[in-house]
Protein backbone atom coordinates (compact mmCIF):
# COMPACT_ATOMS: atom_id res chain seq x y z
CA UNK A 1 0.00 0.00 0.00
CA UNK A 2 1.39 3.32 -0.94
CA UNK A 3 0.51 6.42 0.90
CA UNK A 4 0.04 10.05 -0.04
CA UNK A 5 -0.56 12.89 2.34
CA UNK A 6 -2.64 15.90 1.44
CA UNK A 7 -0.35 18.67 0.34
CA UNK A 8 -1.95 21.93 -0.51
CA UNK A 9 -1.25 24.31 -3.32
CA UNK A 10 -3.06 26.90 -1.32
CA UNK A 11 -0.92 28.79 1.17
CA UNK A 12 -1.20 26.65 4.23
CA UNK A 13 -0.55 27.65 7.80
CA UNK A 14 2.13 25.01 8.05
CA UNK A 15 4.05 26.18 5.01
CA UNK A 16 4.08 29.87 5.88
CA UNK A 17 5.13 29.22 9.46
CA UNK A 18 8.04 27.26 7.94
CA UNK A 19 8.99 30.31 5.90
CA UNK A 20 8.81 32.45 9.03
CA UNK A 21 11.26 30.09 10.73
CA UNK A 22 13.56 30.40 7.71
CA UNK A 23 13.47 34.20 7.95
CA UNK A 24 14.29 34.03 11.65
CA UNK A 25 17.18 31.65 10.96
CA UNK A 26 18.61 34.00 8.28
CA UNK A 27 18.44 36.91 10.70
CA UNK A 28 20.17 34.90 13.43
CA UNK A 29 22.95 33.83 11.02
CA UNK A 30 23.48 37.48 10.04
CA UNK A 31 23.65 38.47 13.71
CA UNK A 32 26.34 35.97 14.66
CA UNK A 33 29.43 37.62 12.97
CA UNK A 34 28.18 41.05 14.06
CA UNK A 35 28.09 39.99 17.70
CA UNK A 36 31.59 38.51 17.33
CA UNK A 37 32.86 41.75 15.71
CA UNK A 38 31.32 43.83 18.48
CA UNK A 39 33.04 41.63 21.08
CA UNK A 40 36.38 42.16 19.30
CA UNK A 41 35.72 45.91 19.07
CA UNK A 42 35.07 46.23 22.81
CA UNK A 43 38.35 44.40 23.51
CA UNK A 44 40.37 46.57 21.13
CA UNK A 45 38.47 49.87 21.19
CA UNK A 46 41.47 51.85 20.03
CA UNK A 47 41.95 50.16 16.67
CA UNK A 48 40.05 52.23 14.04
CA UNK A 49 39.82 49.37 11.55
CA UNK A 50 38.10 47.18 14.09
CA UNK A 51 35.71 49.98 15.00
CA UNK A 52 34.92 50.56 11.33
CA UNK A 53 34.26 46.87 10.68
CA UNK A 54 32.16 46.64 13.84
CA UNK A 55 30.12 49.70 12.88
CA UNK A 56 29.61 48.36 9.34
CA UNK A 57 28.48 45.03 10.67
CA UNK A 58 26.15 46.67 13.17
CA UNK A 59 24.49 48.57 10.31
CA UNK A 60 24.04 45.38 8.28
CA UNK A 61 22.58 43.61 11.33
CA UNK A 62 20.03 46.38 11.75
CA UNK A 63 19.26 46.17 8.04
CA UNK A 64 18.90 42.38 8.24
CA UNK A 65 16.61 42.70 11.26
CA UNK A 66 14.44 45.26 9.48
CA UNK A 67 14.33 43.08 6.34
CA UNK A 68 13.48 40.04 8.45
CA UNK A 69 10.59 41.80 10.13
CA UNK A 70 9.28 43.05 6.81
CA UNK A 71 9.47 39.53 5.43
CA UNK A 72 7.59 38.23 8.44
CA UNK A 73 4.92 40.89 8.00
CA UNK A 74 4.62 40.14 4.30
CA UNK A 75 4.32 36.43 5.02
CA UNK A 76 1.67 37.03 7.66
CA UNK A 77 -0.21 39.12 5.10
CA UNK A 78 0.13 36.36 2.51
CA UNK A 79 -1.15 33.83 4.99
CA UNK A 80 -4.16 36.00 5.77
CA UNK A 81 -4.82 36.40 2.08
CA UNK A 82 -4.38 32.65 1.53
CA UNK A 83 -6.90 31.94 4.27
CA UNK A 84 -9.31 34.45 2.78
CA UNK A 85 -8.92 32.80 -0.65
CA UNK A 86 -9.54 29.36 0.83
CA UNK A 87 -12.58 30.69 2.64
CA UNK A 88 -13.83 32.05 -0.65
CA UNK A 89 -13.11 28.74 -2.38
CA UNK A 90 -15.03 26.92 0.34
CA UNK A 91 -17.95 29.31 0.00
CA UNK A 92 -18.02 28.79 -3.76
CA UNK A 93 -17.63 25.04 -3.53
CA UNK A 94 -20.45 24.57 -1.06
CA UNK A 95 -23.16 25.21 -3.58
CA UNK A 96 -21.35 22.72 -5.83
CA UNK A 97 -21.60 19.90 -3.34
CA UNK A 98 -25.09 20.98 -2.29
CA UNK A 99 -25.89 21.05 -5.99
CA UNK A 100 -24.87 17.41 -6.24
CA UNK A 101 -27.06 16.60 -3.27
CA UNK A 102 -29.90 18.58 -4.80
CA UNK A 103 -29.72 16.40 -7.92
CA UNK A 104 -29.85 13.31 -5.83
CA UNK A 105 -32.76 14.64 -3.75
CA UNK A 106 -34.66 15.72 -6.86
CA UNK A 107 -34.30 12.25 -8.30
CA UNK A 108 -35.34 10.57 -5.06
CA UNK A 109 -38.39 12.78 -4.71
CA UNK A 110 -39.39 12.57 -8.35
CA UNK A 111 -39.81 8.81 -8.15
CA UNK A 112 -42.52 8.85 -5.46
CA UNK A 113 -44.01 11.96 -7.07
CA UNK A 114 -44.25 10.13 -10.39
CA UNK A 115 -46.09 7.28 -8.68
CA UNK A 116 -48.47 9.69 -6.93
CA UNK A 117 -49.01 11.35 -10.30
CA UNK A 118 -49.93 8.05 -11.97
CA UNK A 119 -52.16 6.95 -9.08
CA UNK A 120 -54.04 10.26 -9.20
CA UNK A 121 -54.36 9.88 -12.97
CA UNK A 122 -55.63 6.32 -12.56
CA UNK A 123 -58.24 7.49 -10.02
CA UNK A 124 -59.37 10.08 -12.56
CA UNK A 125 -59.50 7.38 -15.24
CA UNK A 126 -61.65 5.24 -12.95
CA UNK A 127 -64.00 8.14 -12.23
CA UNK A 128 -64.41 8.58 -15.97
CA UNK A 129 -65.44 4.94 -16.18
CA UNK A 130 -68.19 5.76 -13.64
CA UNK A 131 -68.69 2.30 -12.25
CA UNK A 132 -67.91 3.26 -8.68
CA UNK A 133 -70.31 0.81 -7.11
CA UNK A 134 -68.42 -2.05 -8.73
CA UNK A 135 -66.41 -4.04 -6.17
CA UNK A 136 -63.25 -4.34 -8.30
CA UNK A 137 -63.26 -0.61 -9.04
CA UNK A 138 -63.54 0.08 -5.31
CA UNK A 139 -60.53 -2.17 -4.75
CA UNK A 140 -58.59 -0.22 -7.40
CA UNK A 141 -59.53 3.00 -5.62
CA UNK A 142 -58.40 1.70 -2.25
CA UNK A 143 -55.13 0.42 -3.76
CA UNK A 144 -54.31 3.75 -5.39
CA UNK A 145 -55.14 5.74 -2.28
CA UNK A 146 -52.97 3.60 -0.07
CA UNK A 147 -50.14 3.91 -2.64
CA UNK A 148 -50.47 7.69 -2.53
CA UNK A 149 -50.27 7.63 1.26
CA UNK A 150 -47.22 5.39 1.30
CA UNK A 151 -45.42 7.41 -1.40
CA UNK A 152 -46.04 10.57 0.60
CA UNK A 153 -44.49 8.82 3.62
CA UNK A 154 -41.52 7.81 1.47
CA UNK A 155 -41.09 11.42 0.33
CA UNK A 156 -41.20 12.76 3.86
CA UNK A 157 -38.49 10.27 4.84
CA UNK A 158 -36.31 11.74 2.11
CA UNK A 159 -36.86 15.32 3.25
CA UNK A 160 -36.31 14.15 6.85
CA UNK A 161 -32.87 12.77 5.97
CA UNK A 162 -31.93 16.02 4.23
CA UNK A 163 -33.07 18.03 7.23
CA UNK A 164 -31.15 15.81 9.64
CA UNK A 165 -27.96 16.42 7.69
CA UNK A 166 -28.67 20.12 7.33
CA UNK A 167 -29.17 20.40 11.09
CA UNK A 168 -25.80 18.74 11.68
CA UNK A 169 -24.32 21.18 9.18
CA UNK A 170 -25.89 24.08 10.95
CA UNK A 171 -24.09 23.36 14.20
CA UNK A 172 -21.01 24.90 12.67
CA UNK A 173 -20.43 27.45 15.38
CA UNK A 174 -20.71 24.98 18.22
CA UNK A 175 -18.08 25.50 20.86
CA UNK A 176 -18.28 21.85 21.83
CA UNK A 177 -16.61 20.49 18.72
CA UNK A 178 -18.08 17.89 16.40
CA UNK A 179 -19.47 14.56 17.53
CA UNK A 180 -17.78 12.67 14.71
CA UNK A 181 -19.92 9.53 15.06
CA UNK A 182 -23.13 11.54 14.89
CA UNK A 183 -22.05 13.52 11.84
CA UNK A 184 -20.95 10.32 10.07
CA UNK A 185 -24.30 8.69 10.86
CA UNK A 186 -26.22 11.65 9.43
CA UNK A 187 -24.01 11.60 6.34
CA UNK A 188 -24.63 7.89 5.73
CA UNK A 189 -28.39 8.46 6.14
CA UNK A 190 -28.22 11.19 3.56
CA UNK A 191 -26.53 8.80 1.15
CA UNK A 192 -28.99 5.95 1.66
CA UNK A 193 -30.74 6.51 -1.67
CA UNK A 194 -27.36 6.51 -3.44
CA UNK A 195 -26.65 3.21 -1.72
CA UNK A 196 -29.87 1.74 -3.05
CA UNK A 197 -28.94 2.86 -6.53
CA UNK A 198 -25.39 1.57 -6.49
CA UNK A 199 -24.76 -2.02 -7.42
CA UNK A 200 -24.77 -3.97 -4.13
CA UNK A 201 -22.76 -1.92 -1.69
CA UNK A 202 -22.53 -3.19 1.87
CA UNK A 203 -21.90 -0.63 4.58
CA UNK A 204 -19.80 -1.59 7.59
CA UNK A 205 -19.66 0.84 10.51
CA UNK A 206 -17.05 0.49 13.23
CA UNK A 207 -17.55 3.40 15.58
CA UNK A 208 -15.63 3.99 18.77
CA UNK A 209 -18.48 4.71 21.20
CA UNK A 210 -16.18 6.56 23.61
CA UNK A 211 -14.93 9.02 21.00
CA UNK A 212 -14.20 12.52 22.33
CA UNK A 213 -15.33 15.57 20.37
CA UNK A 214 -13.14 16.79 17.54
CA UNK A 215 -11.57 20.24 17.41
CA UNK A 216 -13.66 21.55 14.54
CA UNK A 217 -17.32 22.23 13.79
CA UNK A 218 -19.91 19.65 12.70
CA UNK A 219 -20.63 21.67 9.59
CA UNK A 220 -17.06 21.54 8.40
CA UNK A 221 -16.39 17.90 9.13
CA UNK A 222 -19.79 17.03 7.61
CA UNK A 223 -18.57 18.44 4.30
CA UNK A 224 -15.44 16.30 4.50
CA UNK A 225 -17.35 13.10 5.31
CA UNK A 226 -19.85 13.74 2.53
CA UNK A 227 -17.07 14.13 -0.04
CA UNK A 228 -15.18 11.05 1.15
CA UNK A 229 -18.22 8.76 1.34
CA UNK A 230 -19.61 9.95 -2.00
CA UNK A 231 -16.24 9.34 -3.63
CA UNK A 232 -16.11 5.86 -2.10
CA UNK A 233 -19.58 5.04 -3.45
CA UNK A 234 -18.70 6.42 -6.86
CA UNK A 235 -15.63 4.19 -6.91
CA UNK A 236 -17.88 1.13 -6.46
CA UNK A 237 -20.69 2.32 -8.73
CA UNK A 238 -20.23 -0.47 -11.27
CA UNK A 239 -18.74 -3.26 -9.24
CA UNK A 240 -20.43 -2.99 -5.86
CA UNK A 241 -18.38 -3.78 -2.78
CA UNK A 242 -18.01 -2.75 0.82
CA UNK A 243 -17.93 0.75 2.27
CA UNK A 244 -16.23 0.64 5.65
CA UNK A 245 -16.44 3.65 7.92
CA UNK A 246 -14.58 3.54 11.20
CA UNK A 247 -13.67 5.90 14.01
CA UNK A 248 -11.14 5.48 16.81
CA UNK A 249 -9.20 7.54 19.25
CA UNK A 250 -5.41 7.56 18.90
CA UNK A 251 -3.80 9.61 21.68
CA UNK A 252 -4.75 13.25 21.22
CA UNK A 253 -6.22 12.57 17.78
CA UNK A 254 -9.38 11.04 16.33
CA UNK A 255 -8.89 8.76 13.37
CA UNK A 256 -11.70 8.37 10.86
CA UNK A 257 -11.30 5.91 7.99
CA UNK A 258 -13.46 5.69 4.89
CA UNK A 259 -12.57 2.63 2.81
CA UNK A 260 -13.95 1.30 -0.43
CA UNK A 261 -13.22 -1.91 -2.32
CA UNK A 262 -13.29 -0.20 -5.71
CA UNK A 263 -10.53 -0.18 -8.33
CA UNK A 264 -8.17 1.98 -6.24
CA UNK A 265 -6.41 5.13 -7.33
CA UNK A 266 -3.93 4.90 -10.20
CA UNK A 267 -0.34 5.81 -9.20
CA UNK A 268 -0.14 8.57 -11.83
CA UNK A 269 -3.10 10.45 -10.38
CA UNK A 270 -2.51 9.72 -6.70
CA UNK A 271 -0.35 12.78 -6.15
CA UNK A 272 -2.92 15.06 -7.77
CA UNK A 273 -6.13 14.02 -6.08
CA UNK A 274 -6.00 16.81 -3.48
CA UNK A 275 -5.38 19.52 -6.05
CA UNK A 276 -8.24 21.91 -6.73
CA UNK A 277 -10.17 21.16 -9.93
CA UNK A 278 -8.50 17.79 -10.38
CA UNK A 279 -11.08 15.12 -11.16
CA UNK A 280 -11.20 11.75 -12.85
CA UNK A 281 -14.98 11.90 -13.11
CA UNK A 282 -16.78 12.62 -16.35
CA UNK A 283 -17.43 16.27 -17.04
CA UNK A 284 -20.52 17.43 -15.21
CA UNK A 285 -20.17 14.70 -12.58
CA UNK A 286 -17.43 16.12 -10.39
CA UNK A 287 -16.16 19.59 -9.66
CA UNK A 288 -12.68 18.47 -8.64
CA UNK A 289 -13.07 20.51 -5.47
CA UNK A 290 -14.28 17.91 -3.00
CA UNK A 291 -10.92 16.55 -1.87
CA UNK A 292 -9.13 19.90 -2.12
CA UNK A 293 -11.72 21.51 0.14
CA UNK A 294 -11.71 18.52 2.47
CA UNK A 295 -7.92 18.63 2.81
CA UNK A 296 -8.07 22.34 3.48
CA UNK A 297 -10.80 22.08 6.13
CA UNK A 298 -8.94 19.31 7.95
CA UNK A 299 -5.55 21.02 7.73
CA UNK A 300 -6.98 24.27 9.05
CA UNK A 301 -8.22 22.41 12.11
CA UNK A 302 -4.71 21.06 12.64
CA UNK A 303 -5.39 17.61 11.19
CA UNK A 304 -4.47 15.80 8.01
CA UNK A 305 -5.90 13.46 5.37
CA UNK A 306 -3.94 10.46 4.17
CA UNK A 307 -4.78 7.93 1.51
CA UNK A 308 -3.77 4.29 1.18
CA UNK A 309 -4.44 2.73 -2.15
CA UNK A 310 -3.25 0.03 -4.49
CA UNK A 311 -4.46 -0.52 -8.04
CA UNK A 312 -7.29 -3.01 -7.83
CA UNK A 313 -7.17 -2.96 -4.05
CA UNK A 314 -9.58 -0.17 -3.15
CA UNK A 315 -8.77 3.04 -1.36
CA UNK A 316 -8.75 4.11 2.27
CA UNK A 317 -8.96 7.78 3.19
CA UNK A 318 -7.84 8.43 6.73
CA UNK A 319 -8.77 11.70 8.41
CA UNK A 320 -6.72 12.49 11.48
CA UNK A 321 -8.38 15.18 13.61
CA UNK A 322 -7.23 16.77 16.83
CA UNK A 323 -9.34 16.03 19.88
CA UNK A 324 -10.98 19.24 21.06
CA UNK A 325 -8.84 20.63 23.86
CA UNK A 326 -10.73 21.28 27.10
CA UNK A 327 -12.07 24.83 27.26
CA UNK A 328 -11.10 25.55 23.67
CA UNK A 329 -13.59 26.94 21.20
CA UNK A 330 -13.95 24.68 18.25
CA UNK A 331 -11.72 25.66 15.39
CA UNK A 332 -12.87 25.74 11.85
CA UNK A 333 -15.90 27.92 12.27
CA UNK A 334 -15.48 30.60 9.70
CA UNK A 335 -17.07 33.68 8.28
CA UNK A 336 -19.55 33.15 5.50
CA UNK A 337 -23.19 32.35 5.03
CA UNK A 338 -25.17 29.45 6.35
CA UNK A 339 -25.35 26.25 4.35
CA UNK A 340 -28.67 25.06 5.67
CA UNK A 341 -30.90 23.47 3.08
CA UNK A 342 -34.46 24.61 2.77
CA UNK A 343 -34.69 27.09 5.59
CA UNK B 1 -53.94 1.69 -37.63
CA UNK B 2 -52.42 -1.15 -35.69
CA UNK B 3 -52.02 -1.21 -31.94
CA UNK B 4 -48.80 0.33 -30.61
CA UNK B 5 -46.74 -2.25 -28.75
CA UNK B 6 -45.06 -0.68 -25.74
CA UNK B 7 -42.47 -1.99 -23.33
CA UNK B 8 -42.26 -0.12 -20.03
CA UNK B 9 -38.99 -0.51 -18.11
CA UNK B 10 -38.50 1.03 -14.65
CA UNK B 11 -37.26 -0.31 -11.33
CA UNK B 12 -40.20 1.38 -9.57
CA UNK B 13 -42.63 -1.56 -9.70
CA UNK B 14 -45.74 0.41 -8.77
CA UNK B 15 -44.94 3.08 -11.35
CA UNK B 16 -44.87 0.60 -14.24
CA UNK B 17 -47.93 -1.19 -12.90
CA UNK B 18 -50.17 1.87 -12.71
CA UNK B 19 -48.86 3.54 -15.84
CA UNK B 20 -49.39 0.34 -17.81
CA UNK B 21 -53.02 0.16 -16.64
CA UNK B 22 -53.55 3.73 -17.82
CA UNK B 23 -51.89 3.06 -21.17
CA UNK B 24 -53.89 -0.14 -21.67
CA UNK B 25 -57.09 1.81 -20.99
CA UNK B 26 -56.10 4.04 -23.92
CA UNK B 27 -55.67 1.18 -26.33
CA UNK B 28 -51.96 0.49 -26.15
CA UNK B 29 -50.51 -2.99 -25.81
CA UNK B 30 -48.19 -2.80 -22.82
CA UNK B 31 -45.71 -5.15 -21.22
CA UNK B 32 -43.61 -4.23 -18.23
CA UNK B 33 -40.36 -5.20 -16.57
CA UNK B 34 -38.32 -3.76 -13.71
CA UNK B 35 -34.77 -4.28 -15.00
CA UNK B 36 -32.54 -3.78 -17.99
CA UNK B 37 -31.89 -7.51 -18.20
CA UNK B 38 -35.64 -8.19 -18.20
CA UNK B 39 -36.08 -5.66 -21.00
CA UNK B 40 -33.45 -7.35 -23.14
CA UNK B 41 -35.09 -10.72 -22.66
CA UNK B 42 -38.52 -9.39 -23.70
CA UNK B 43 -37.17 -7.46 -26.67
CA UNK B 44 -35.42 -10.61 -27.89
CA UNK B 45 -38.59 -12.67 -27.56
CA UNK B 46 -41.44 -10.40 -28.71
CA UNK B 47 -42.00 -7.54 -31.15
CA UNK B 48 -42.25 -4.04 -29.67
CA UNK B 49 -42.55 -0.63 -31.31
CA UNK B 50 -41.55 1.69 -28.50
CA UNK B 51 -39.62 1.15 -25.26
CA UNK B 52 -40.08 3.57 -22.35
CA UNK B 53 -36.83 3.18 -20.45
CA UNK B 54 -35.81 4.53 -17.06
CA UNK B 55 -32.28 5.96 -17.07
CA UNK B 56 -31.31 5.19 -13.49
CA UNK B 57 -31.73 1.58 -12.53
CA UNK B 58 -29.60 -0.64 -10.33
CA UNK B 59 -27.54 -3.20 -12.19
CA UNK B 60 -27.78 -2.56 -15.93
CA UNK B 61 -28.65 1.12 -16.23
CA UNK B 62 -30.79 2.80 -18.88
CA UNK B 63 -27.96 3.76 -21.23
CA UNK B 64 -26.45 0.27 -21.22
CA UNK B 65 -29.89 -1.21 -21.81
CA UNK B 66 -30.51 1.27 -24.65
CA UNK B 67 -27.32 0.22 -26.45
CA UNK B 68 -28.03 -3.48 -25.94
CA UNK B 69 -31.63 -3.13 -27.23
CA UNK B 70 -30.41 -1.39 -30.35
CA UNK B 71 -27.98 -4.19 -31.08
CA UNK B 72 -30.82 -6.74 -30.88
CA UNK B 73 -33.60 -4.66 -32.46
CA UNK B 74 -32.24 -1.59 -34.26
CA UNK B 75 -35.70 -0.45 -35.40
CA UNK B 76 -37.25 -0.20 -31.93
CA UNK B 77 -37.71 3.40 -30.76
CA UNK B 78 -36.53 4.11 -27.25
CA UNK B 79 -37.80 6.98 -25.10
CA UNK B 80 -35.83 7.62 -21.92
CA UNK B 81 -37.51 8.39 -18.61
CA UNK B 82 -35.48 10.35 -16.12
CA UNK B 83 -36.21 11.19 -12.51
CA UNK B 84 -33.56 13.84 -12.20
CA UNK B 85 -33.71 16.98 -14.23
CA UNK B 86 -30.18 16.31 -15.44
CA UNK B 87 -30.16 17.02 -19.12
CA UNK B 88 -26.78 15.23 -19.27
CA UNK B 89 -28.12 11.68 -19.27
CA UNK B 90 -30.84 12.60 -21.75
CA UNK B 91 -28.34 14.14 -24.17
CA UNK B 92 -26.08 11.14 -23.76
CA UNK B 93 -29.05 8.87 -24.47
CA UNK B 94 -30.09 10.79 -27.58
CA UNK B 95 -26.52 10.50 -28.83
CA UNK B 96 -26.80 6.76 -28.42
CA UNK B 97 -29.95 6.64 -30.47
CA UNK B 98 -32.86 7.33 -28.10
CA UNK B 99 -35.57 9.27 -29.95
CA UNK B 100 -36.79 11.35 -27.01
CA UNK B 101 -36.93 11.65 -23.25
CA UNK B 102 -39.51 12.48 -20.60
CA UNK B 103 -38.94 13.77 -17.10
CA UNK B 104 -40.63 12.21 -14.08
CA UNK B 105 -43.29 13.09 -13.11
CA UNK B 106 -44.82 13.92 -16.47
CA UNK B 107 -48.33 14.35 -17.78
CA UNK B 108 -49.80 11.38 -19.60
CA UNK B 109 -50.69 13.59 -22.57
CA UNK B 110 -47.05 14.60 -23.05
CA UNK B 111 -45.94 11.02 -22.72
CA UNK B 112 -48.51 9.78 -25.24
CA UNK B 113 -47.59 12.51 -27.73
CA UNK B 114 -43.98 11.33 -27.59
CA UNK B 115 -44.93 7.67 -27.83
CA UNK B 116 -47.17 8.33 -30.85
CA UNK B 117 -44.55 10.35 -32.64
CA UNK B 118 -41.90 7.68 -31.98
CA UNK B 119 -44.27 5.04 -33.31
CA UNK B 120 -45.01 7.14 -36.40
CA UNK B 121 -41.29 7.47 -37.05
CA UNK B 122 -40.82 3.73 -36.80
CA UNK B 123 -43.76 3.08 -39.13
CA UNK B 124 -42.33 5.43 -41.77
CA UNK B 125 -38.91 3.81 -41.53
CA UNK B 126 -40.49 0.40 -42.00
CA UNK B 127 -42.38 1.63 -45.05
CA UNK B 128 -39.20 2.99 -46.56
CA UNK B 129 -37.42 -0.25 -45.76
CA UNK B 130 -39.75 -2.11 -48.10
CA UNK B 131 -43.27 -2.01 -46.82
CA UNK B 132 -43.08 -5.12 -44.65
CA UNK B 133 -43.24 -4.23 -40.99
CA UNK B 134 -40.16 -5.39 -39.21
CA UNK B 135 -40.98 -7.49 -36.17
Amino acid sequence: MRQAVATGRVVSGRRSSGLLLLAAACTATACLPAVLALLVATRHPSHPAVVAVAAGLAVSVVAALVAGRRMARALAGLERRGDALCGELLRLAKPASLGEIAFSIAHDLNNPLAIINEEAGWLRDLLGESRLDNESVRREFAGSLSQIASQVKRSSEITGRVLEWAREQDRRGDAEGADVNEVLTATLHLLEPDLGRTADVRVVKRFDAMLPRAGLSSGDIGQVFLHLTKNALDAMKDTGGTLTVSTERAGTTIRVQVSDTGPGIAPEVRESIFEPFFTTKASGEGTGLGLAISAWIVRRAGGRIEVDTAPGGGATFRVVLPVRAAGERSGGSHAGGSTAVGR
Amino acid sequence: MRVVRLLLVDDEARFVETLSKRLALRGYYVETTCSGAGALELVGAKPFDVVLLDVRMPGMDGLETLCAIQRVQPLIKVILISGDASIGAAVEGMRHGAVDYVLKPSSLDDLLAKVDSAFEKKRLEEEQAGGTPAR
